[in-house]
């Protein structure tokens, strides 16, 4: 026995391994090459469409060895998946080869995001001798541009938009070396060979160093500048000139919405310039957060003795910091070396512009220095933005670096499915196969562009994944420029409730057999009984919710008008309240209007009842961007005073149909008490809320069982109140859940319209 | 007629309804042709082509600032025929009376007419009378066949529209639509604000003999956005407006703002949407321009290759689409 094992072990053996999961576009392949070479194995490594494949042959225990490594030691942006590993027949080879991809079976096909500049690329960057120092499109295997540079698939060069540049020599040299880190890094190249900038100014076109140094000319000068990025264009300023970011302001026609800034990487852990003006010191999730290959923007407070100009985020304590995340942006802030404005390069609510012509077409108004380069974007791509909440990571804009978005649902769906999302920060969404996948962040679908690029994404999607949907899922509100277009197609529609999509995006994440009560706050959508709701508690889980309980309806005089103006909902509640407020004669005739239900619908959203709280506290009388009230509110309350001020009991009522009515009425006094300061009136009004939160939990519970509660919808960006319910919640014996995927807001409705079109129909 | 009210006598056939079309009706919309004892009309010889439009008015109030349903029927009517390039000649008349309702109203409902009527210069020819049990009807439907004639070389119509064609507005929209809503809400304010409801037909007659006309359209229901969808349905091209270039009068404007109301949406009851060859726009405007109900006329956008959707370029510089009208829309933002 014992001999027969030695002669065994000495028999040489092959393997075969089909390894799926995100194993394109990140070294994989290289990384299987050196494997082999370091176990002494023979075989050779091969990319399928969807997967890589694996066949070695060598000794029984290096066998084994080259198994578990290719897990364990697999790179940093690789998440390899084994879908099957087999003994297969001997044969004897010469050596371990990396052979030709096979465009075949499509379904395990995975797209990786855009990443940053990995560190090995940055130091050969900024070493003088290298032949790519100070090279803007500098990258490798584990770093680069991928969703926004990918054509087709499989993920090869010329299935790219750097199909138009021929490798050099050098270049090609690297690129075909398997034991290169640049071995079949599709987006290589050099200043010989690859994309380059020039800046458009009224001074003229100009190229390459020059056009860096200019741009950094300029910024110091205060000039607003467009730079195109990764994803598309930026909209740059220097974050310390109150002037210059006023005029981007104005030339904008963006009043008040908080402006995102680019800090430069310095100090050891590149977070030296972050620390002077924000709170980071404490918060190592953020910082974890700010420095990760996403470089997502992450919200974080204003140090009180920050430089930082105040017109950034007029009437907020947080601002979105972000660290430079391609070559370009490492050479620029270096360069400047100070934090600059980042914002999208868009005409608002629509996608970041793309493509030189039309971003110098249609910014500008805003600019006419344009830092362009020459390699194509292939689809927008906008800055991800994440704040942390209740101690985890939650996505407000999931975008670039971060989507798409991919979730394995087992068995989830019989059929392709493609959900088109909501009519605000939409995204969309394919299921197949038990997988679903989320786009990045596209925009607001009032305006031509946004809808091309919806279109495009979904094209896109469909045939880079070459999913072939059998059905759309669509919100069930008509009036959505979403549900517009999918009624045009000739597929089948599932009509998805809002509020439903919202709690099985969150259901979504966890396992499928679990109860849930999840309440789903935000502005409006569509509700089952043709009211716009936003307050509503359901039960059950994903594909079975049932409305259980409600905030207390009131109509919005003037409809879609109360989402940019809340002093409509301040003279709504107040009216159902039987309150006039003083200067109302101005509003005879929409009182009127109101209290005979003309434009004035019907609605239970508690992201209206902050509206009307914020312009009740003299906060805010019209809005120019969405969520600016809930913000402003969320802002200024103050948690040391305010705990002290006392909580308002939101009474709850049984309706004869069983459904539970939570009236708010008793906050309206509360918030119009000017004997006490807006910022406990202000806290005070979080605290209600989250404690009615509590008491919804626990009544409910008494009757009927759940597993787990669940705070979801855009209301739940609201740190201040999502962290005083999953605390009061936590201390009353219940586990709170909110969404890790997607966002909270609209942006997740998409997958949520997956789930839900899923289990509705088979 | 000693009545105060119409009574369901007044409908069946005898005396009363005899009295009732003698003394009211044919009273005040007399004309060579109309003879209340004849089954039909024998209209005299016209040549071109002859065109028939025939429609319903249900409007509420009745009786509203700057018109009634009255002269709503002659109007709406008369429109139809002008923007399709005819001239107007006859009328025919269908009164739907509720039981109970009240005579000296009905009097001034048909003076009314008749006065818009002489002022279009169109005949009511032929009419009928029925009386609708008390709660069967909303106290008075009218119901109007129009004639016309097209001169032989005239050709409008939504096929001949082509990219590049400029998209003209005759006047301010919205005001019928608020006056109405006002007038039938009872919000007390109406007085200042008149409907726009009028005979396009001298519009439409300075702009026919414009070789570069290719179509023409009164905003009624639906108002501007709905005649933009028909148009970019049925050519499959985009139509581009410039919010600034839009009439709004200023009431409605505010009308508009604190009730929540997209003026876009809105119906007219005297304007003309015109869609005229690039190079005589500007000469379309000077004729409309000429008119007293054409004074604040503009160009307001362009018809061009693109997606078939309306897109309203925006004050702050932005697109927006304007989506077709629903049945009363909710709304989806906030």
């Amino acid at each position: 026995m014992k001999d027969q094992q030695i002669i065994r072990q000495a028999e040489p053996q092959a393997r075969r391994w089909l390894v799926g999961g995100r194993v394109q576009g990140v070294g994989f392949r290289p990384f299987v090459f050196r494997l082999a070479h370091r176990f002494s194995l023979t075989g050779h490594v091969q990319n399928t469409s969807s997967h890589v494949l694996i066949e070695a042959a060598g000794e029984e225990n290096m066998l084994d060895a080259f198994g578990a490594a290719l897990l364990a030691e697999a790179p940093p942006l690789a998440r390899p998946e084994v879908v099957r590993a087999e003994k297969i027949f001997y044969r004897k080879r010469d050596r371990f080869e990396i052979i030709p991809s096979s465009a075949t079976a499509k379904e395990g096909i995975h797209i990786p995001p855009d990443y940053f500049l990995c560190d090995d690329c940055k130091q050969e960057m900024l070493t003088p001798h290298n032949r790519r120092y100070r090279y803007p499109f500098i990258n490798c295997t584990q770093c680069g541009p991928r969703y926004t540079l990918i054509t087709k698939l499989p993920y090869d060069r010329p299935n790219t938009t750097m199909a138009g540049f021929e490798l050099c020599p050098a270049c090609r040299a690297e690129y075909e070396n398997p034991c290169n880190r640049r071995f079949h890094a599709e987006p290589i190249g050099c200043a010989d060979c690859g994309p380059q900038l020039f800046l458009s100014s009224p001074r003229g076109v100009i190229g390459g160093g020059p056009a860096l140094a200019a741009t950094v000319t300029a910024l110091r000068q205060g000039e607003i500048l467009a730079v195109k990025g990764i994803g598309g264009y930026h909209l740059m300023c220097d974050a310390h000139n109150e002037a210059a970011i006023e005029r981007l302001r104005a030339n904008k026609f963006r009043p008040h919405k908080p402006l995102a800034l680019m800090f430069p990487w310095r100090g050891a852990d590149g977070l030296e310039q972050v620390r002077q003006e924000l709170e980071i010191d404490q918060d190592f999730l953020a910082q974890e957060l700010l420095c990760s290959p996403a470089r997502p923007i992450v919200l974080l407070r204003r140090r009180s003795k920050s430089m930082l100009a105040e017109s950034i985020a007029p009437g907020i304590r947080e601002i979105g910091a972000m660290l430079p995340y391609s070559p370009l942006h490492h050479l620029l802030l270096d360069e400047l070396n100070k934090p600059v404005v980042a914002t999208s390069g868009n005409v608002s609510g629509e996608p970041v512009l793309t493509y030189n012509i039309e971003a110098e077409a249609r910014l500008a108004h805003v600019t006419r220095f344009f830092l362009h380069h020459n390699r194509p974007i292939s689809r927008p791509a906008d800055d991800s933005v994440c704040r942390v909440i209740a101690g985890k990571t939650r996505f407000i804009r999931a975008g670039r670096g971060v989507s798409p978005i991919e979730l394995n649902l087992p068995g989830l769906f019989s059929r392709p499915l493609v959900a088109v999302g909501g009519h605000m920060k939409n995204s969309i969404a394919l299921g197949w196969n038990g997988r679903a996948v989320v786009s990045p962040h596209i925009g607001n679908l009032d305006t031509p562009r946004s809808m091309a690029v919806f279109e495009q994404v979904i094209s896109d999607f469909q045939r880079l994944y070459g999913v072939v949907p059998q059905a759309i899922a669509c919100d069930a509100h008509r009036g959505y420029a979403s549900s517009r277009w999918a009624a045009r197609q000739d597929l089948p529609l599932v009509r998805v409730w809002h509020h439903h999509a919202h709690a099985s995006a969150l259901g979504i994440e966890h396992p499928l057999d679990l109860t849930w009560l999840v309440f789903t706050w935000d502005g409006i959508g569509l509700g089952e009984d043709g009211t716009l709701w936003g307050g509503e508690t359901l039960l059950g889980r994903p594909g079975t919710w049932r409305r259980i309980a409600s905030m207390h309806s009131f109509r919005l005089p003037g409809g879609e008008r109360a989402g940019r103006e809340p002093w409509r909902s301040a003279a709504a509640l107040c009216w159902e309240c039987g309150i006039d407020l003083a200067g109302e004669p101005d509003l005879a005739l929409l009182k009127n209007a109101w209290g005979k239900g003309l434009n004035a619908p019907v609605t239970t959203a508690v992201g209206r009842l902050f509206d009307g709280a914020a312009n009740l506290l003299e906060l805010i009388g019209r809005a120019s961007y969405e969520g600016q009230a809930g913000m402003y509110l969320e802002n200024i309350a103050d948690v040391e005073t305010g705990r002290n001020t006392g909580v308002v009991d939101l009474p709850i009522s049984r309706e004869s149909s069983g459904l539970l009515i939570v009236d708010w009425k008793p906050l309206i006094p509360a918030l119009l008490n000017k004997e006490v300061p807006v910022p406990q009136r202000a806290m005070q009004f979080h605290q209600s809320l989250a404690r009615s939160i509590v008491a919804q939990v626990q009544r409910i519970h008494a009757s009927t069982p759940f597993d787990r509660v669940g705070l979801t919808g855009g209301v739940f960006q609201n740190k201040l109140l999502a962290e005083l319910a999953v605390s009061q919640l936590a201390a009353a014996g219940f586990n709170a859940y909110l969404p890790e995927k997607t966002p909270c807001n609209d942006g997740g409705i998409a997958l949520g319209q997956l789930a839900e079109a899923a289990f509705s129909h088979g | 007629m000693d009545d105060t009210h119409i009574s369901l006598a007044h409908g069946n056939g005898g005396s009363y309804m005899r009295e009732l079309i003698e003394t009211l009706f044919a009273r005040h919309l007399v004309n060579p042709l109309l003879n209340v004892q004849a089954d039909a009309a024998a209209l005299p010889f016209m040549d071109g082509i002859i065109m028939v439009t025939t429609d319903g008015f249900t409007v509420k109030p009745l009786e509203f600032p700057g018109g009634t349903i009255g002269s709503l029927a002659v109007h709406g009517t008369v429109n139809d025929l002008a923007v399709s390039g005819a001239t107007p000649h006859y009328l025919t008349l269908n009164a739907f009376i509720e039981e109970g309702f009240e005579i000296v109203r009905l009097e001034r409902i048909v003076a009314s007419l008749a006065s818009a009527a002489r002022e279009a210069n169109v005949a009511v020819v032929a009419g009928d009378t029925k009386v609708l049990p008390r709660g069967e009807g909303g106290g008075l439907y009218l119901a109007a066949t129009g004639v016309g004639v097209k001169p032989k070389n005239v050709e409008l119509g939504l096929n001949r529209i082509q990219p590049g064609d400029a998209i003209l507005l005759s006047g301010p929209i919205g005001d019928h639509g608020i006056a109405v809503m006002l007038a039938r809400e009872q919000f007390g304010l109406s007085g200042e604000l008149l409907s726009d409801a009028a005979s396009v037909f001298p519009l439409t007659q300075a702009l026919v003999p414009l070789k570069g006309l290719r179509f023409m359209r009164d905003p009624t229901r639906g108002g501007l956005t709905t005649v933009l969808h028909e148009i970019c349905r049925a050519t499959g091209l985009e139509a581009r407006l410039t919010q600034v270039a839009i009439p709004v009068r200023e009431q409605v404007a505010a009308v508009c703002e604190m009730l929540g109301y997209d003026p876009f949406y809105l119906a007219c009851e005297g304007r003309v949407v015109a869609v005229v060859e690039s190079t005589q726009a500007r000469e379309a405007l000077a004729r409309l321009q000429a008119l007293p109900q054409g004074c604040q006329a503009a160009i307001i956008g362009s018809v061009n290759i693109g997606r078939a959707q309306v897109v309203l370029e925006t004050e702050l510089g932005g697109e927006r689409i304007l989506d077709e009208l629903e049945d009363d829309p909710l709304p989806r933002i906030c």
